[in-house]
């Protein structure tokens, strides 16, 4: 266990460190793997299909702020499904409208949430999300892995239904709509995740903040477990195709992330290196403040039991 | 002769002032009254603009049937009905603007205390 403390305070070290380079490539890897994702799942635009865009547009997001991703990405979206139909395009915008203007006016932090969800089903990591939120995040969250299911969902089943709307009759606008609509509001397995993942965040959420010995640990395993039970419960009531091995396994792999994340945002004591200037009637001051490295590199004391007999004192114990 | 003790506040209050105390003096420009009542302008605008959204995709989804009865339907009554949502929408929206809103003006003005409360401390030791 000390060498993982050893470990995070290295990394928080570097982090520190290197902060002012790390953020735009963070954004950067983030932005180029949205767009990379959007292309391959809907890339019917073929202007946007192509690596120097998504590059040009990677990197113009990694100097802009966090939630210029999302808007990006939502733009991709919208431009693909114009190329599938202008029904499709007046859908994609209608939903990410109403996701903009209602929700994200109270919580622009939780924004890119949306991205993330989405990009932990792409990886496979889809029960992290709901833990993880659990554990930095509030019960609100609840809404933002919502939307992002919801995003994540339409973007999948516009993908599946690709072929049958194109082949459709052009003229029948309305008819198009309608079979969209009606196929996506049809998709039981959604709402089930939506629910599930809102009452494993809140039940992650109110545990982790009892005054409990292992509060963090104990929540992480309980939300697991209430997410597994009600996917469990929602694939016997609904009779949908839940793969139970693939819940299981995805399951414990979130699990073992949540500790990873609960390792880096347990007590919360990450400050980041702030650079500050100001000036009073004798001096100007450039203020570099430095968090405090709180785990010192562990030391080891070596005990001899079968001491030398012929040296009668001292020798008894050495530290190295 | 720098005085450590004031350094470390004087840093404190300037982390504060580029961090979440930017967002908070913005905030602290409003009496609490206009604060809130224009972001819940901003709100009835949002939710408005949203509503029209779906309503929209709702008569386009409905296109064939509502022409249809068009002629045979009460106008009168479908659009009491519609402008009756539209209100219930907008008021459940705004109550939780109000409450955000609100929880917002609040933060901000304690955040803005201690600030000032680090400054009164800050000119007694010019004083000193």
């Amino acid at each position: 266990m000390t060498t993982l403390f050893v470990a995070k305070q290295y990394i928080k070290g570097f982090i520190s460190k290197y902060e002012v380079y790390l953020k735009p490539l963070l954004k950067l890897v983030l932005a180029l793997t949205a767009l990379m994702i959007i292309n391959g799942k809907i890339g019917y635009m073929h202007r946007l299909d192509s690596i120097s865009i998504v590059l040009i547009l990677a990197l113009m997001c990694s100097f802009m702020p966090m939630n210029f991703i999302i808007f990006v990405a939502a733009a991709f979206v919208v431009m693909h499904m114009y190329t599938l139909g202008l029904e499709c395009a007046a859908l994609t915008l209608i939903l990410f409208l109403v996701l903009f203007l209602l929700y994200f006016r109270f919580s622009p932090k939780d924004t890119i949430v949306v991205l993330l969800t989405p990009l932990g089903f792409m990886i496979g990591i889809p029960y992290a999300v709901p833990l993880v939120m659990g554990l930095v995040g509030t019960p609100v969250s609840a809404i933002s892995v919502g939307c992002g299911v919801i995003v994540m969902y339409f973007i999948n089943y516009m993908a599946e239904i690709a072929p049958a709307v194109s082949g459709m009759d052009e003229g029948d606008m309305a008819g198009k709509f309608r079979f969209i609509i009606d196929g996506f509001m049809d998709r039981k397995e959604m709402l089930l995740l939506i629910a599930a993942f809102a009452v494993t965040i809140i039940v992650v959420y109110l545990i982790r903040r009892l005054s409990i010995d292992y509060a963090w640990t104990i929540a992480i395993i309980s939300g697991a477990l209430v997410d597994v039970m009600i996917l469990l419960v929602g694939d016997l009531s609904f009779d949908m195709e839940i793969s139970i091995a693939g819940l299981i396994v995805g399951t414990i792999f979130s699990v073992a992330i949540a500790k990873l994340v609960e390792l880096f945002a347990f007590h919360l004591d990450y400050s980041r290196t702030e650079k500050v200037q100001f000036e009073d009637d004798e001096y100007y001051y450039y203020v570099k403040a430095v968090p405090k490295i709180t785990v010192a590199a562990p030391s080891r004391t070596v005990k001899k039991i079968n001491a030398s007999r012929r040296r009668p004192s001292g020798s008894g114990q050495a530290h190295r | 002769m720098i005085n450590e003790e004031k350094v470390i506040l004087m840093t404190r209050m300037a982390s504060y002032e580029e961090g979440k105390g930017k967002r908070d003096i913005r905030i602290m420009h409003y009496f609490r009254g206009d604060f809130i009542g224009f972001q819940m302008l901003k709100s009835i605008i949002a939710v408005t603009v949203a509503f029209l959204a779906v309503f929209a995709a709702y008569v386009f989804y409905n296109f064939e049937p509502l022409m249809q009865e068009v002629y045979k339907m009460d106008l009168m009554a479908f659009g009491k009905n519609v402008i009756t949502l539209y209100l219930c929408v907008a008021g459940g929206y705004s109550v939780i603007s109000y409450a955000v809103y609100a929880h917002k003006y609040s933060k901000a003005k304690k955040g803005l205390r201690t600030y000032f409360a680090n400054l009164k401390r800050l000119v007694g030791m010019y004083d000193k």
